[in-house]
């Protein structure tokens, strides 16, 4: 029991399953962990999970696969870590980690989530699709390959091979052209981030690809990354310097509202629509980005931001996180978070639901389609908000 | 229970199939390569009955220097030993690789020898009884449960439509094993690191008392080629209800209901 018993074991019993964990910032439900909404069962909410811990390191209980699939139906949201009371909150998602860690280094781990590293072991994406073709969502866009540009735009596993979000990946690109922008992108040289990687426990396999791309991007001279995904940027940012990988990592919102303020960008037009916004975690609550997203849409003429009931530190995760959008352990029902996340959505009133991460898009979009509101309420990147205003779509 | 397990490297194509110049290979160059799927289940297998009973695996290949690294992912799995016979076999037939397995395994130790019931590039589902025969032991193919007890083996075999077959097989014997015995564990990347200090043992054929001429093959392949594209697939579009009312009359017309 590598970190979860040596780093966190003897404080692992001071959660006292307050339930505070579950509750968004300003309290109006219970229902802000993603697990727990899905299944409204306490072992499913960070506390569950961590007395479920102490009990499995103590003995008192036996690995079980539900057990497994309590553990990876975390998000890693950091929903918890933002409402538990305790000192030790800066941890608490962390210790999830451990466990799942734990998991893989016995081989006992859901089947989906096997299927989902062995994909990125062999392929370098959790799809199991060809590395090969990693690069075809470029298509005749005219993206460049890059070679030394100021900066290299990393698209990651889901713009790369999903494709709902390879259109995504192809408008950002065909933006930052637009703004004249010198970048380039990897195609089929790109690898995984390992943001995902890392947040199921495999520590190694994490550590293998943040070195991989950490080498890579020096030998091709890379300073500056602009990435499509909060989880690329995430991980780049605030894990990869402890690989001596230090970067100027930039999700790629941040790079649109200077290039915007700049006026790099001009506005052909408005867009007349009430928009909401859906805070990603890992741009949100893993790295405090809540301002930029928003500062670009209010920078649109026409565009009326309308804030759902849940925003900011208190957004409800789409469930994607934590390889989610892949292993999809909070599928199936209305009370999936993706669903209850598009009817909160919609109940603003707003025709658009503007995301800024592809893991969102495609669950948000899902979502919408489930819920029976395709045509009420459009799921749009900002990327494409932005494409939309400039005349480029 | 000492058990030997034979595995097969094979290449995981993910839907990027080519076939190369000489039409008796796949275009290799980048593809990305693994451990069949049987012999995952086999190995498991293996894990398992060693984990209950306690005695030793050994987890044998036929392959060049690259095919380590799935010798090296049994070790982390649980196998106590690897042997690699340093021989490129993979366009050799059955016939030709059983003789090479016969020579090496007759000579270890064991009470079990454990093969996947097919590989997932040739699928041709013959070594493991072919070696069982050279080797003169009994056998059972495409196992789908088996225990251990008394110095025999119980074995479920699979039959056509869900029927099952069941057996108790003398020791020692050799089983071909069926994907969904059961479920093969996650190796970490860490778990094959510390597995690299285990022993991995390397043998040519004239180590076995073999040369390529004793192993002049039954068959030979003669080409690879990819199946022709079939009739051009009609694509239904237009709204939900109306694609749905497409497809429902063209099933109708078609005779399906």
């Amino acid at each position: 029991m590598a970190l979860a018993e040596y780093k966190y074991k003897d404080i692992l019993h001071r959660c006292f399953r307050c339930g505070y964990c579950k509750f968004p910032t300003n309290w109006i439900d219970v229902n802000n962990c993603p697990a727990y909404a899905r299944f409204r069962m306490e072992s499913y909410s960070c506390g569950g999970r961590l007395w479920l811990t102490r009990a499995w390191l103590n003995g008192e209980i036996d690995w079980t696969d539900h057990l497994a699939q309590i553990m990876y139906s975390c998000t890693a949201c950091k929903n918890c870590e933002e409402k538990c009371p305790l000192r030790f909150n800066v941890d608490i998602v962390d210790m999830i980690r451990a466990t799942k860690s734990e998991m893989v280094e016995r081989g006992l781990i859901p089947s989906v989530v096997k299927e989902f590293l062995e994909n990125i072991q062999r392929q370098g994406n959790p799809y199991g699709k060809a590395r090969a073709k990693r690069g075809e969502w470029i298509g005749g866009t005219g993206i460049p390959q890059y070679e030394g540009q100021e900066f290299l735009y990393y698209v990651g596993c889901v713009g790369s091979y999903d494709t709902r979000a390879q259109e995504t990946a192809r408008t950002l690109g065909k933006v930052l052209i637009k703004a004249g922008l010198p970048f380039g992108v990897l195609g089929s040289e790109e690898n995984c981030d390992g943001n995902e990687v890392n947040t199921l426990g495999e520590e190694t396999l994490f550590e293998m690809l943040a070195e991989e791309n950490i080498q890579k991007f020096r030998d091709l001279g890379v300073t500056k990354i602009v990435t499509l995904s909060p989880h690329s940027y995430n991980t780049m940012k605030n894990d990869y310097p402890r690989f001596d990988g230090s970067f100027e990592v930039r999700h790629y919102t941040q790079l649109l509202r200077d290039l915007i303020t700049q006026g790099k960008l001009n506005f052909s037009g408005g867009l007349n629509a009430r928009v909401t916004y859906h805070d990603p975690c890992f741009l949100g609550r893993w790295n405090g980005e809540y301002d930029t997203p928003r500062q670009i849409l209010n920078s649109i003429p026409g565009i009326e931001l309308i804030e759902m009931e849940k925003n900011k530190t208190g957004a409800l995760c789409c469930g994607g996180g934590g390889g989610n959008f892949y292993t999809d352990f909070l599928a199936g029902s209305e009370s999936s978070p993706a669903r209850i996340r598009a009817r909160e959505a919609y109940a603003t009133g707003a025709s658009i639901l503007a995301v800024a991460c592809p893991n969102c898009m495609t669950m948000l979009e899902d979502a919408v389609k489930a819920e029976g509101l395709e045509g009420e309420l459009a799921v749009k990147d900002i990327s494409e908000i932005v494409a939309e205003v400039c005349g480029l779509a | 229970m000492d058990i030997v397990v034979c595995i097969k490297r094979i290449p995981d194509t993910a839907d990027v199939v080519g076939i190369d110049a000489s039409k008796k290979d796949i275009e290799k160059d980048s593809l990305a390569f693994k451990i069949n799927d049987w012999d995952d289940y086999a190995l498991e297998a293996a894990v398992q009955l060693k984990e209950k009973q306690g005695g030793s695996i050994t987890a044998v290949t036929v392959g060049p220097k690259e095919w380590d690294d799935i010798l090296r992912r049994a070790l982390a799995m649980g196998a106590d030993k690897a042997i690699r016979v340093d021989q490129d076999m993979v366009t050799a037939d059955c016939y030709a690789v059983a003789k090479v397995l016969d020579a090496l395994i007759r000579d270890l130790s064991y009470n079990l020898v454990l093969f996947g019931a097919q590989s997932e590039d040739f699928g041709c589902s013959q070594l493991g009884v072919m070696v069982a025969e050279m080797l003169g032991i009994p056998h059972a193919a495409l196992a789908v449960s088996l225990q251990v007890a008394d110095g025999r083996i119980h074995v479920s075999r699979e039959l056509e439509a869900g029927m099952l077959e069941s057996y108790t097989i003398e020791l020692p014997a050799l089983l071909t094993i069926q994907t969904g015995i059961n479920r093969p564990r996650y190796i970490s990347l860490g778990g094959i690191k510390r597995a690299m200090s285990k022993e991995l043992q390397v043998m040519s054929l004239s180590d076995l008392g073999l040369s390529l001429d004793t192993l002049a093959p039954m068959v030979r392949l003669e080409k690879l080629e990819l199946p022709p594209r079939g009739k051009e697939a009609e694509l239904i579009s237009g709204s939900p209800e109306e694609t749905a009312d497409q497809l429902a009359r063209i099933l109708q017309n078609s005779g399906i209901f």
